[in-house]
């Protein structure tokens, strides 16, 4: 049997994949089925009667096959008496369907006519105005006048707040439930319901607070009519003024493309700013779907009250403004000065191009130390060797397939991957969880393992000694990628959690193809090419011990991240900090010089997946910030290090030249598109939503060391003294919350009624052991901090651990679990 | 001759013990002796059909079970909200254990682990008083583990509703039943099939009257069943008699009786001085005929009704008399629809919405002739492109009233002069005003 069937659309034969849904069959076909309610990515559910067609099948004698032919010669067809549906058809050999005729023309324009009867006509100020499918699908089958008299209408609530970041129009909504149905059967946060029936039938929230989940935004792309409007947008612009830009979720390892919708404001002195973020379809990486901190975090980049302005020297004890001129000719003459103790620590949101020329002063001026910072999960030197292979496509993992999530929270800390594993699970995965608490990803999880915090390290044992079932099921898994975090362990257990992991996958043999290996959940979009490039979290560590006499700290926020940053800092003669925020500089800095945001220059990240990708320039600089890699280069060719260069795509070439990973990565090749399956992002926005075709590229993914045949070998695990908490101490346990007071995402106020107040969550038998309520106040020494938060004692921690949310309140949580006191505040 | 209401034989039949004594559960001990396929064979052979308004044949559908799913169930739709039904509530109330008899053998020729009795909202005290006869019927060894020494186990379980009409359609009534909001769903996969059913499993779903028919006939044998009513229709109906007759209610009578006999002789004719004007056999959902000697000797059977255009659907035979203006009756049987459609597809939850609004016009006196066409070629887009039935059947009461009676709706409408008058004088507004 072949795998394709042939199919007549409107008296022509096509061969097209075996049970593939008619909708989308026809698309492939190039015959465009107008649908409102069916959408590739979901189960059909013949609700809108949008795509009604003439349908009928070649009638085959039954005992010989034989297609059965009228008086004439022409193959019989059977047709239904009554027009069908074709989003609720799969195609099967010899199915017939007519999608031009009378029938078929009326029956459009008479679902149409339906739908607009109690549809206001506010199309002049609805923000879908321009994208709008029952605006085009008006257009091409409706009626050309209304039957409906204007005062029959419905009139609904217009501006009902489905939660903090949605809204919803009542009058547009045309109960298609495309938005109900992706959050139940794409992002597992089944929190839309209908309310109601008839014409009464309202989209409503059944959760509190409303529309809890991280993906909400993605309803309003795929809402086929106005009727879901998210905050950030909503009567911000038309769709028609807006500039897209190609480019890269700057928040996490997951790598999102997203494309940049782009227009001159005046409440930014007539500059270009992000108007709202959108999905740009790589069905790889995050499909057509983005978290709400992807489309929301976006606000960092036109804030001009929080980012640094521009260069900032110290001079006696005094910090001045000055020009970009005078302070790196201060800058490099305090580095001359200092001799050649000097090493770098950057953020996992500096680019490539950016660690590659900082890495070229470094090394330049006599240093050999390169941190990665935070310096809280290590092992991507294994993901190097056995990540997951090539072409791996998370969307392919089904029946048969394995997931292992360990030490994470996925959900707070890469949502994509939560939300495409999920998927994962429905279609039939393996997903086993393994963590020190219960996490969302429990939810989605046909195993769930809770260890001991203080055996976090060792989870690779446990899962082998005391599940040795599930062990087997993993290792007997037709694909298995393992998810590793670093929640509950500290660098040296993140290593030996890590290389148990690689050693899980080498032993089984998952490793070097597609849909096999290890991916990890390093923090921000860039902790992949930090390793490539040379940065490490170890030699954070030896920095740590050892301070040097010059450090450079590149897009890092140590002293909201490392309660013991200020103490280690203080032997540090003389810093020079590139940053995008004012407040940022620490103390005792020489210079502090501005740097441009994802959205102001070119670059490019290597996602958790090794995907390189590259972001385009979207908007002009936020005051007189400079790209990272400028600065660094503006800085060597100060201190005659090198030569000017002039843009991040030749800092690319040098990479390739350099960095045998980036062999033959350029620009041009991450720019490459290819056609990609659902076809979603064109002027049919009916069919898909308003994701973006991706015109940016889809990236280039390095090979893992087992790829190719590669050979790759088990290491040893150097499991480090278990971490315990004695004498009346509790385990503090940080963890990661999506939603945080991080720098980046302080300008997005619209989330932040979202953004929990600080908390740490505790058990109720330590609760009561210590005399804390549910509720109180409580103080937490950890770490070389103190922190006061407020306790929720639920059954989110382990007895004998806390669980402490970093980046929620001022006072930094310690970077690694730690034994620590909590006591009443 | 009654195989349903028997009660107007037997006064205490709904009582365990009187039950039993006039013969109650040898059907099932009998079926319990047959091979599965056995009984199905006998209930296909006997052509009895839904009797819910679909007229399906229940041995057909029971056949479409496939054999080696370890869980299926049978669905008891006891959901009868069609406008003027009131059949089930009768049989539920006074023969109570045949019903579970039936649903009991049913369920025993599909090899059902649970039979589920959905029953709509306002049926709380009836749903009350059937689990009281259902735990007669554990007690007795007919319901539960290991029942009669076959090894076989089945629970039988009573669920109320919310009260929605379209919670009586199949699919709908299952999501209902599995705590979801009552929509139809995509048909195929059908409940009969694995997917289709409840909780996914294959599922029977018949009606009321359907399944208490079934302890009869394993009695008796198709044949004698067949031997009642018409060919294509056998057994006997009860019809749902209300409306302008003079002694409305249920009566149980061989399919095939006329409607003449069922309104005259047993209903005993329209109230006196007046004279019958339209009916609606299959209540709000069917075609409404109109009155005259052709329509009253049609026979009540599914092809007889089919011959004048209308539908048996399950026999809610609603009367009305001269007084009756069909206008009034259409814009209150739109009403209903508009109150009851579930809102999942666009043209019945458009369409019902937008019906109402022109009748409301109409009625008013505000309508036009225009509003009249209007009304006909909404309810035609309507028909024949919803999800289920119900955008088909909420159409009916227009197409056909105004088909039957456009009289009635004419004289509500504004005189064409007026409406017409109208249109020049706007546009003569709009000419001064350039």
């Amino acid at each position: 049997m072949s795998d394709t069937v042939k199919i007549y659309i409107d008296d022509k034969a096509y061969d097209v994949p075996a049970g593939m849904n008619l909708v989308d069959a026809a698309k492939m076909a190039g015959n465009d089925i107008p649908v409102f309610c069916y959408h590739p990515k979901m189960e059909p559910v013949g609700m809108c009667r949008m795509c009604l067609v003439e349908m009928g099948s070649i009638q085959k004698d039954r005992a010989s096959g034989e297609v059965l032919l009228d008086d004439k010669g022409n193959p019989q067809i059977r047709w239904f008496p009554k027009l069908q549906t074709a989003c609720t058809t799969n195609v099967s050999d010899g199915l017939v369907i007519r999608t031009n005729t009378p029938q078929v023309d009326q029956a459009r324009e008479n679902v149409v006519e339906f739908l607009l009867t109690s549809h206001p006509l506010d199309c002049p100020i609805c923000d879908k105005g321009g994208e709008c499918p029952l605006q085009n699908l008006t257009m091409e089958h409706g009626p050309g006048s209304s039957r409906m008299v204007y005062s029959d209408k419905l009139k609904l609530d217009k501006h009902v707040p489905l939660g903090d970041l949605i809204f919803l129009d009542e009058e547009r909504c045309i109960q298609c439930a495309r938005c109900i149905r992706f959050q139940d059967e794409i992002a597992g946060d089944d929190v839309l319901a209908f309310h109601e029936r008839g014409r009464s039938l309202q989209i409503i929230t059944n959760s509190d607070p409303g529309f809890d989940s991280y993906f909400s935004g993605n309803t309003a792309d795929i809402c086929p009519v106005g009727a879901l409007t998210t905050a950030d947008f909503r009567f911000g612009a038309r769709p028609w003024e807006l500039t897209e830009v190609p480019s890269i979720c700057p928040h996490d390892a997951a790598g999102s493309n997203i494309s940049l919708s782009m227009r001159l404001d005046r409440d930014h002195g007539g500059r270009a700013i992000i108007k709202r973020v959108m999905p740009r379809q790589n069905e790889n990486v995050n499909e057509i779907w983005i978290s709400d901190k992807t489309r929301f975090g976006h606000h960092f980049t036109r804030d001009e009250h929080s980012r640094l302005l521009c260069p900032l020297v110290r001079r006696g004890g005094n910090f001045n403004e000055t020009e970009w001129k005078t302070a790196l000719e201060y800058a490099a003459n305090e580095l001359q000065l200092a001799g050649g103790s000097v090493a770098a620590i950057a953020g996992s949101g500096m680019s490539n191009e950016d660690l590659w020329e900082l890495r070229q002063l470094v090394t330049g001026l006599g240093g050999e130390r390169l941190g990665a910072w935070p310096p809280t999960h290590a092992g991507a030197d294994l993901v190097a060797q056995v990540g997951v292979g090539q072409g791996t496509n998370l969307g392919d993992l089904g029946k048969g397939d394995a997931v292992l999530i360990v030490a994470s929270d996925l959900e707070e800390e890469v949502p994509i991957w939560r939300l495409r594993i999920k998927q994962a699970h429905d279609r039939g995965a393996l997903v086993v969880v393994m963590n020190g608490r219960p996490t969302r990803m429990d939810d989605f999880a046909s195993t769930v393992i809770h260890y001991d915090y203080s055996k976090a390290a060792g989870a690779f044992d446990l899962l082998q000694k005391e599940h040795g079932d599930t062990a087997r099921q993993l290792t007997g898994a037709k694909n298995l990628v393992v998810i590793a975090g670093a929640e509950g362990v500290d660098l040296a257990g993140s290593r030996a959690l890590m290389q148990a992991a690689a050693n899980f996958l080498i032993e089984s043999g998952h490793v070097g193809k597609p849909n096999n290996g290890l991916m990890a959940t390093f923090p921000g979009a860039n902790g992949m090419g930090q390793y490539y490039l040379g940065f490490t979290p170890e030699a954070t560590q030896d920095i740590i011990a050892n301070p040097p006499k010059v450090l450079f700290i590149a897009q890092a926020d140590l002293l909201f991240d490392d309660p013991a940053a200020v103490s280690w800092l203080k032997q540090v003669e003389t810093i020079i900090q590139l940053t995008l925020f004012a407040e940022e500089p620490v103390p005792g800095v020489t210079a502090a010089l501005p740097i441009q945001s994802f959205a102001e220059r070119d670059g490019s990240f290597v996602n958790g997946e090794r995907r390189v990708q590259r972001f385009y320039t979207a908007q002009g600089p936020i005051g007189q910030a400079l790209p990272a890699w400028q600065v660094l280069n503006r800085l060597g060719v100060q201190l005659g290090l090198g030569r000017s260069k002039l843009s991040a795509s030749i800092l690319m070439n040098e990479i390739a030249q350099s960095i045998p990973a980036f062999a033959g990565i350029t620009y041009k090749a991450l720019a490459h598109v290819e056609p990609q399956f659902p076809l979603v992002g064109g002027d049919d926005v009916y069919y898909g939503g308003t994701a973006y075709r991706n015109k940016g590229g889809l990236g280039v993914q390095i090979p893992a060391a087992a790829d190719n045949g590669g050979a790759v070998t088990k290491g040893k695990v150097e499991k480090p003294a278990a971490i315990k908490a004695s004498g009346g101490q509790l385990l503090v346990v940080p963890a990661t919350r999506l939603y945080n007071r991080e720098r980046v995402f302080r300008s997005s106020e619209l989330v932040h009624p979202r953004v929990p107040d600080a908390y740490v969550a505790m058990n109720a038998a330590d609760a009561r052991k210590l005399g804390i309520e549910n509720g109180d106040m409580v103080s937490i020494s950890a770490g070389g901090s103190t922190l006061k938060v407020r306790a929720h004692v639920n059954g989110a921690a382990p007895q004998g651990a806390v669980i402490l949310p970093r980046h929620l309140s001022d006072t930094p949580a310690p970077l690694a679990i730690t034994a620590g006191e909590v006591s009443k505040a | 001759m009654h195989i349903l209401l028997r009660a107007r034989e037997i006064p205490d039949i709904h009582k365990y013990d009187v039950y039993v004594k006039n013969g109650g559960y040898k059907a099932f001990e009998k079926a319990l002796k047959m091979k599965p396929e056995e009984v199905i064979d006998v209930v296909k052979a006997s052509n009895l059909r839904g009797r819910g308004g679909a007229g399906f044949p229940a041995g057909v559908k029971w056949s479409f079970i496939p054999k080696n799913e370890p869980v299926k169930y049978v669905a008891v739709n006891a959901d009868e909200s069609e406008t003027g039904t009131f059949k089930d509530r009768e049989i539920m109330e006074t023969n109570p254990h045949q019903l579970i008899e039936g649903a009991l053998i049913c369920a025993w020729a599909i090899q059902a682990t649970a039979v589920y009795i959905y029953l709509r909202g306002e049926f709380w005290d009836v749903a009350h008083e059937l689990d009281k006869r259902i735990a007669e019927a554990y007690k007795a060894g007919y319901i539960g583990e290991n029942i009669q020494g076959t090894g076989w186990t089945c629970n039988v379980y009573t669920h109320l509703g919310a009260g929605a009409y379209i919670c009586g359609e199949e699919s709908a009534l299952l999501n209902s039943l599995e705590g979801k909001l009552g929509q139809p769903r995509v048909r195929p996969p059908f409940p009969a099939q694995k997917g289709g059913g409840l909780y996914g499993e294959a599922t029977v779903v018949n009606n009321v009257e359907t399944l208490t028919n079934v302890p009869w006939i394993i009695n008796n044998g198709a044949d004698e069943f067949k031997k009642i009513g018409t060919e294509n229709s056998a057994g006997t109906k009860i019809f749902c008699v209300s409306g302008h007759v003079q002694k409305p209610g249920n009566y149980e009578l061989p399919m095939g009786v006329t409607l003449r006999e069922l309104l005259y002789d047993y209903a005993g004719g329209p109230p006196e001085g007046r004279s019958f004007k339209g009916i609606l056999p299959s209540g709000g959902s069917g075609p409404v005929i109109r009155v005259n000697d052709t329509t009253l000797d049609a026979p009540l059977s599914y092809e007889g009704m089919e011959k004048i255009g209308t539908i048996l659907g399950s026999a809610s035979v609603i009367v009305m008399d001269e007084t009756v203006d069909m206008a009034w009756a259409a814009s209150k049987i739109i009403k209903f629809f508009k109150h009851e459609s579930c809102g999942k597809c666009a043209p019945c939850r458009e369409g019902t919405y937008w019906l109402d609004k022109v009748l409301d016009r109409i009625m008013a006196g505000q309508g036009s002739l225009d509003d009249i066409k209007l009304i006909e070629t909404v309810a035609k887009n309507m028909q024949g492109v919803t999800l289920c039935a119900l955008g088909d059947f909420a159409a009916n009461p227009v197409i056909h009233t105004v088909k039957q009676f456009p009289e009635d709706f004419a004289k509500h409408a504004k005189s064409p002069e007026n409406s017409k008058s109208k249109k020049p004088a706007a546009k003569q507004k709009a000419a001064a005003g350039d």
